[in-house]
C-alpha cells in the first residue's frame, strides 16, 4: 500500500515538473483530496523563482518516510542550472519572516522592476509581518538584476528577495 | 481540531510535540534558526520556516518572527515547548490578541506562578503547604536578621523573579547574614532586572518530589503522582524518576488532591508541575511550573498516557482522556538526561556527531534530535538527549538502564553518559537514598574520573 501510494505520488510529481519544463511556467500547487485523511498537496517550481525553502508540504496517509522520498523528486524536476541566489553577492534578502509586496500598494505599480536603477537606500519592496509594513531598502547602488519573489509569496528569514549588482 | 501547529522550539521537545501532533493527524510547523537549518525537528515537521540568525534573542525567542511565522504558514495554535516562551505571560497575550490558540495555560496563571511570592500566596490561600519563611519581599537586612531569629537558620535568601535554581543564597548563621543578603540582591538585580528578595527556612536533607497536574481549564483537574527529581547539579537536574522511591501511595493520594484540587480552583488549563522540598514526612511548596517539564517522560510511562496530546486535545476544548480513577500506577521509570558537556567538569562541547545509535528493546524510549553527523550548534543549552526506561518495579528499571546505556553510542562529542554508568554503581542510588545535596556532594568526593 505505501509503495503503490509513493509510486502515484512521485509520477505525479514528475508529471507536474513536465508540464511545467514545457510551458515555461514558474509554478505549479495542486491539492487533490483521494479520500478521508488521503490527500496530496504540492508545489512544483523553477528554483531560481523560489523564494527559500518556502513551505512545500506532501501530504499523505502513509506514515512519515513517503515523505522524504517524494520530496526528493521534487528538488530533481526543477532546473538546477543556478546556484543558489542567497549565495549571490548582490543578493538581497529577508530580515525577517512575512508576506511580501512588491507595490507600495494593490493598484500601484511595483516599486523596481528588472532593469531600473537603485540607489542605496531606496524601497526595493515590503515584507509584511503582524500587520506591519516594513519596507526593505537597497543596501547598495546599483541595478536591479533579478527578482526572486513574487507578489503576496510568503518569505522567511534570510530568504533572498533579489539580486543588485 | 487544529489543522495546524507551530511549535516555538527546537531540539528534542520539538520532536515530541511534532511526533503527537503527527499522531493526530495535525500539521506540524517548525520555526528554526539558520544555525538549526538541519536540525531534526525541522527535517521532520511538514513545514519549516527560518525564524531568524543563531542568537535566541533573535529567532526562537524573538516574538514577532513566531506570530509572523504562524501567519505566512496558516498555523491555529502554538505549542511553546519548555523554556524559551513557555512561561511568557507577554507572549500568550500577543498569541492570543493575534486570533491564535496558545497551548497551555492562560497568561494571568503564568503571571502569577511567575512572580515566586505571588505563587507562594496563591498556593498558600489554596491549602497546599509552604516553606516557613517571609511574608512577601525582604526590604532590608534588619528586617531579614529578623526573620532569621523568627524561623531560625540556615535560611535561603531567594530573587522574587527568579526560578529555575537561580538566584539563590545560603545563609548559616546571623553572622553570614549580612553578606548573603547582599550578594543575593545584587545578583538578582543583574540576572532578572529585579532586586526583590524573599527568605525561607532552608531544609538540610530535603528531596525534590514535584507533582504532575493536568487542567481542562474549565474547572477540572487531576494529579498524576510524583516525580523524584534530587539528584541535581548546581540546581539543574539530571536523573528523575516516578514513582518517587520514598512516597508511599497515603502520602501521594493526599498531596496529589491538595494539588489537583488547588489548579481545580482556578481553573488551569493544562500542564502544570507543583515542586515541593519534601523532608521528615512534610511537603513544602517551593514553585509551579505552568508548562510541560523536561521529564514528563517517567510520568508518561508510569501513567500510559501521552500528556502532549492531552495539552492539544485541552487547547482544543475537548475533555481529557482520562479521569483520576483512571490513572492507576503501572511499574517505575527513570531518565537521565544526556549534555554535551565534557566530565569532570560538567564544560559544554558543542561538535559534530561522528555516530550515534540509539538503545532499544524492551521499556526503552530514546527522545533525542541527534543523528549520525548531526552538529551541535554552540547557541543553544546542551541537553542533547533523554533516555527513559520502564519496568514493572524500580530494580528492573535500574538494570535496564545499566543495560540501555551500554547500548547507547554517543561519538564525536564529549557527553556525560559516563556519569550515569558510575551513579548506577553506588549503593544510595540502587537503595534510593539519596537527597537534593547528594550529587553535588558525590562529585566532590572525585569519583568521575
Amino acid at each position: 500500500m505505501t509503495n503503490k501510494t509513493t509510486e502515484a505520488d512521485v509520477a505525479f510529481i514528475k508529471a507536474l515538473a513536465e508540464l511545467l519544463r514545457e510551458n515555461d511556467l514558474t509554478e505549479i500547487q495542486v491539492k487533490r483530496d483521494y479520500g478521508e485523511d488521503d490527500s496530496i498537496n504540492v508545489r512544483v517550481s523553477k528554483k531560481v523563482e523560489v523564494a527559500a525553502p518556502a513551505p512545500s508540504a506532501v501530504h499523505v496517509a502513509a506514515p512519515a518516510p513517503a515523505a522524504p522520498a517524494a520530496a526528493a523528486p521534487v528538488a530533481a524536476a526543477a532546473p538546477a542550472t543556478d546556484e543558489d541566489p542567497a549565495q549571490h553577492p548582490g543578493a538581497v534578502t529577508s530580515p525577517m519572516v512575512g508576506t511580501v509586496y512588491l507595490q507600495p500598494e494593490p493598484s500601484a505599480p511595483a516599486f523596481v522592476k528588472v532593469g531600473d536603477s537603485v540607489s542605496e537606500g531606496d524601497t526595493l519592496l515590503i515584507v509584511e509581518a503582524m500587520k506591519t509594513m516594513n519596507q526593505i531598502p537597497a543596501p547598495r547602488s546599483g541595478t536591479v538584476k533579478r527578482i526572486l519573489v513574487e507578489d503576496k509569496a510568503a518569505v522567511e528569514y534570510g530568504a533572498p528577495l533579489m539580486i543588485i549588482e | 481540531m487544529f489543522e495546524k501547529i507551530l511549535i516555538a522550539n527546537r531540539g528534542e521537545i520539538a520532536l515530541r510535540v511534532i511526533r503527537a501532533a503527527r499522531e493526530m493527524g495535525i500539521c506540524s510547523v517548525a520555526v528554526h534558526s539558520t544555525a538549526d537549518a538541519d536540525a531534526m525537528h525541522v527535517r521532520m515537521a511538514d513545514e519549516s520556516v527560518c525564524i531568524g540568525p543563531p542568537p535566541g534573542t533573535e529567532s526562537y525567542l524573538h516574538i514577532p518572527s513566531i506570530i509572523a511565522a504562524a501567519e505566512v504558514t496558516g498555523a491555529q495554535a502554538i505549542h511553546p515547548g519548555y523554556g524559551f516562551l513557555s512561561e511568557n505571560a507577554g507572549f500568550v497575550q500577543i498569541v492570543e490578541d493575534h486570533g491564535l490558540t496558545f497551548i497551555g495555560p492562560t497568561a494571568e496563571h503564568i503571571r502569577v506562578m511567575g512572580d515566586k511570592i505571588t505563587a507562594k500566596d496563591t498556593m498558600k490561600a489554596l491549602g497546599v503547604p509552604c516553606v516557613p519563611g517571609s511574608d512577601g519581599g525582604v526590604p532590608d537586612l534588619a528586617e531579614a536578621k529578623k526573620i532569621g531569629r523568627e524561623f531560625g537558620y540556615p535560611v535561603i535568601i531567594k530573587a522574587t523573579a527568579g526560578g529555575g535554581g537561580r538566584g539563590m543564597k545560603v545563609a548559616n548563621s546571623e553572622a553570614e547574614m549580612e553578606r548573603a543578603f547582599q550578594t543575593a540582591r545584587a545578583e538578582a538585580k543583574a540576572a532578572f532586572g529585579n532586586d526583590e528578595v524573599y527568605i525561607e527556612k532552608y531544609l538540610t536533607t530535603p528531596r525534590h518530589i514535584e507533582i504532575q497536574v493536568f487542567g481542562d481549564g474549565k474547572g477540572g483537574a487531576v494529579h498524576l503522582g510524583e516525580r523524584d527529581c534530587s539528584l541535581q547539579r548546581r540546581h539543574q537536574k539530571v536523573f528523575e524518576e516516578a514513582p518517587g522511591p520514598c512516597i508511599s501511595p497515603e502520602e501521594r493520594a493526599a498531596i496529589g488532591k491538595t494539588c489537583a484540587e488547588a489548579v481545580a480552583k482556578i481553573n488551569y488549563a493544562g500542564a502544570g508541575t507543583i515542586e515541593f522540598l519534601y523532608e521528615k514526612g512534610e511537603f513544602y511548596f517551593i514553585e509551579m511550573n505552568t508548562r510541560l517539564q523536561v521529564e514528563h517522560p517517567v510520568t508518561e510511562a508510569i501513567f500510559g498516557v501521552d500528556l502532549v496530546r492531552e495539552q492539544i486535545r485541552v487547547a482544543e476544548g475537548l475533555p481529557m482522556s482520562f479521569t483520576q480513577d483512571d490513572l492507576t500506577i503501572n511499574g517505575h521509570a527513570i531518565e537521565v538526561r544526556l549534555n554535551a558537556e565534557k566530565l569532570p567538569d560538567f564544560a559544554p562541547r558543542p561538535g559534530k556527531i561522528t555516530a550515534f545509535h540509539a538503545p532499544g528493546g524492551l521499556g526503552v524510549r530514546m527522545d533525542s534530535a541527534l543523528y549520525d553527523g548531526y552538529v551541535i550548534p554552540p547557541y543553544y543549552d546542551s541537553l542533547i538527549g533523554k533516555l527513559i526506561v520502564h519496568g514493572r518495579d524500580r530494580a528492573e528499571a535500574l538494570a535496564r538502564l545499566d543495560r540501555a546505556l551500554g547500548e547507547l553510542i554517543i561519538d564525536g562529542v564529549e557527553n556525560t553518559v559516563p556519569l550515569f554508568a558510575a551513579l548506577l554503581q553506588e549503593p544510595e542510588i540502587q537503595s534510593g537514598d539519596y537527597n537534593i545535596h547528594w550529587l553535588e556532594h558525590w562529585l566532590k568526593l572525585g569519583k568521575l574520573g
